[in-house]
């Protein structure tokens, strides 16, 4: 059953008891929340995901609702729990979406150690995929939005996950976090995308979500081979976008200063490195115009087969 | 206890080919409290030497192998902390004793998979324990400061010195001297550790206690030294060795009289009873009596000590009034083996009003 369909054929209030189990990538997230916005706002972005209302075994355990105690009367806030336990502080209530989705990037990238966790934007296209790591503030939310939305199927737009058996990367497409400027940039490339509301002056700014397209929340499952790595950077009114092809060594250092797991894995995260920079060609990206990037990466990833 | 009414982590830990058949909400209960309890690895560790992770849900194996990435990472962590310690102390200053994690680490032993290792935790002789802090202060060890109470704590009270610190790694490195504090209710003779001690291979100067000591030392730090809540990771510890060391030959023997003669008996018989009634350690009937007999405490206490025990140790799901209760009475009666009442008052007084005035500064987790 999609979460759609489960919305549609359940009483919400179900949701309170024993909780809601939809996937995310390669995860199932135990949810439980009283906020009828926010289940709404994940319908709206996690439709076509897998959902159930019977238990299933979940990765992640989490739980978003309102601060108790006299926050419930002023200025009422939200919080959010994993295993029981609350890592942040309370937002305030009308943010709980974005707090929902940022505890579970956190849940994430402290715990999905099966994976080399890069801090990457990540689209598949004829079965090969595109890397985009970079730290935040570089635009590679932005433009991943953008590739998926001409012609790339969005594998993450945050964590690229590295699969060591194979070398893989493991799809984890999620509502994409647009911030301040890249929210009116958005808008105006991409004029039929699903844009969630702006939550203004949370943490790091205003921050709207987009919906990734719904082919990449279908196929979530469907893993695909790195070949190509860029480290993009936006450079506000750089015209002509600069590339440069990358020494692998180079690649290398700098995807091991990005991931967030390199040390943690040890021998794991060193051999799973080496194997995915042979295999990938990089390359450095500075770009100022969304359309120039995007035809200069099509150059790029030419040759393609299919 | 019925084996049924048991939390699913401690089912799994008994009977680890049995989570093939958990419900997903047993297994849900298991995971979380398998992380709440630093666990999680372990009981990976556990389900597939039974050749059974195999067949657990993708999602839970998924976790019971992640989870083996934080508890490698930290264990090469101390093992060059270790090396970076024995490189910084001359000859001169002698040997010295790894305890605990480290311990297990370092000789090798089948229970360091999986186990969460934070701090080092180092015995030296208490007659050259200022030497060995002089020389790892002059290598770039660091203590931080304390005022004079503190000092005094440590220094005339305590089993160890303030925590040291490398400023570049970050590792807290505690220097004992004995197992328990000096103003202890057991006193353990702590040369009779060094006389049995064993040395590492491949680690010239580094030493680790003997099994039976080992076993005595583990029993003593989750029964004598703290609060018991939140140790089922000792526990498991407990049952791990006993599971290991039951194949050579007169460890069972020598562990009663060894307990005898290091006054850790009492330990020693509250860690064989809990490992079993909750792990489900496998002991002998013979060995179990005998324990009993000699260093159970008086009927009542052992009641008491029965129903608080099995309520602090298993995962706490919930809150319960009950389990608060059992909670509060273990926290009560760790201070009480700590130290005499004339000088458990006014510590807990002194302890209180520090608490008050610095409301919300943790910094001296050293309490």
């Amino acid at each position: 059953m999609t979460l759609t369909e489960l919305m549609h054929a359940q009483d919400r209030r179900g949701c309170v008891g024993d909780g809601l189990f939809y996937r995310s990538g390669p995860f199932i997230i135990a949810l439980r929340t009283r906020l009828a916005d926010t289940l709404d706002l994940l319908e709206q972005f996690y439709g076509p995901c897998w959902a159930s209302r019977d238990p299933a075994v979940a990765h992640f355990q989490v739980e978003v609702n309102s601060a108790s105690g006299l926050r419930r009367w002023w200025r009422t806030q939200a919080v959010f729990a994993l295993d029981g336990l609350h890592p942040f502080e309370p937002f305030p209530r009308e943010h709980a979406f974005p707090l929902l989705e940022w505890g579970l990037n956190w849940s994430i990238a402290t715990r999905a150690h099966l994976y080399l966790m890069l801090h990457a934007g990540a689209l598949e296209r004829n079965g090969q995929a595109l890397l985009l790591p970079a730290m935040p503030g570089a635009g590679k939310s932005t433009l991943s939005a953008a590739l998926a939305y001409r012609g790339w199927r969005l594998l993450a737009d945050e964590f690229g996950l590295i699969r060591p058996a194979d070398g893989a990367i493991v799809p984890l497409p999620r509502a994409i976090p647009l911030k301040n400027r890249s929210i009116p940039v958005i808008r105006e490339f991409l004029p039929d995308a699903f844009l969630g509301p702006v939550f203004p002056k949370t943490r790091k700014g205003d921050v709207a979500h987009l919906r990734p397209p719904l082919p990449s929340l279908e196929r979530q499952t469907e893993p695909a081979q790195p070949r190509w790595i860029t480290f993009p950077r936006f450079v506000p009114g750089l015209r002509r976008p600069q590339l440069k092809r990358l020494e692998k060594s180079l690649g290398f250092t700098r995807l091991a200063q990005n991931a967030f797991n390199y040390r943690l894995l040890g021998e794991d995260g060193f051999t799973t490195l080496v194997r995915l920079v042979r295999e990938c060609a990089c390359f450095s990206l500075e770009y100022g115009d969304l359309d120039a990037a995007i035809a200069l990466i099509a150059e790029i990833t030419a040759d393609a087969p299919g | 206890m019925h084996p049924a009414k048991l939390h699913p982590l401690l089912r799994g830990a008994r009977e680890p080919s049995a989570v093939v058949h958990f419900s997903a909400d047993d297994w849900n209960r298991c995971l979380r409290a398998a992380r709440t309890e630093r666990v999680l690895a372990r009981l990976g560790y556990r389900i597939a030497d039974a050749g059974a992770l195999g067949r657990c849900p993708a999602a839970a194996r998924d976790q019971l192998i992640a989870a083996r990435a934080y508890p490698g990472f930290l264990q090469c962590r101390i093992a060059h902390e270790v090396s970076q310690v024995r490189r910084a102390l001359p000859a001169a200053d002698g040997d010295l004793i790894l305890l605990k994690g480290a311990a297990y680490h370092c000789a090798g032993l089948p229970l360091t998979r999986g186990r969460q290792l934070r701090d080092l935790d180092i015995l030296v002789p208490r007659t050259r324990i200022d030497a060995f802090e002089r020389d790892l202060l002059a290598a770039g060890w660091e203590s931080q400061p304390l005022d004079e109470y503190d000092q005094r704590y440590y220094r005339d009270w305590m089993h160890e010195i303030p925590p040291l610190r490398h400023p570049q790694r970050g590792v807290e490195v505690d220097l004992h001297h004995r197992l328990l504090p000096l103003t202890s209710r057991l006193r353990p003779d702590p040369d009779l550790l060094w006389e049995s001690a064993l040395p590492v291979a491949g680690m010239p100067g580094v030493r680790v206690l003997s099994p039976v000591d080992m076993l005595l030392h583990t029993a003593t730090h989750l029964f004598h030294d703290g609060a018991i809540r939140g140790g089922l990771n000792d526990l498991w510890d407990i049952d791990e060795l006993l599971r290991h060391f039951a194949a050579q030959p007169a460890f069972w023997e020598t562990l009663p009289e060894r307990a005898a003669r290091l006054d850790l008996g009492r330990p020693l018989y509250y860690g064989l009873l809990f490992s079993r009634a909750l792990l489900g350690t496998p002991i002998p009937a013979a060995v179990l009596t005998d324990v009993g007999r000699r260093f159970a405490p008086a009927r009542p206490v052992n009641a008491l000590m029965h129903t608080l025990v099995t309520r602090a140790l298993p995962p706490q799901e919930g809150r319960s009034a009950l389990t608060g209760l059992a909670n509060w009475l273990l926290y009560v009666r760790s201070h009480w083996l700590r130290m005499p009442p004339h000088l458990l008052l006014p510590h807990l007084i002194r302890k209180s009003l520090r608490r008050l005035e610095h409301a919300g500064d943790h910094s001296r987790g050293g309490f």
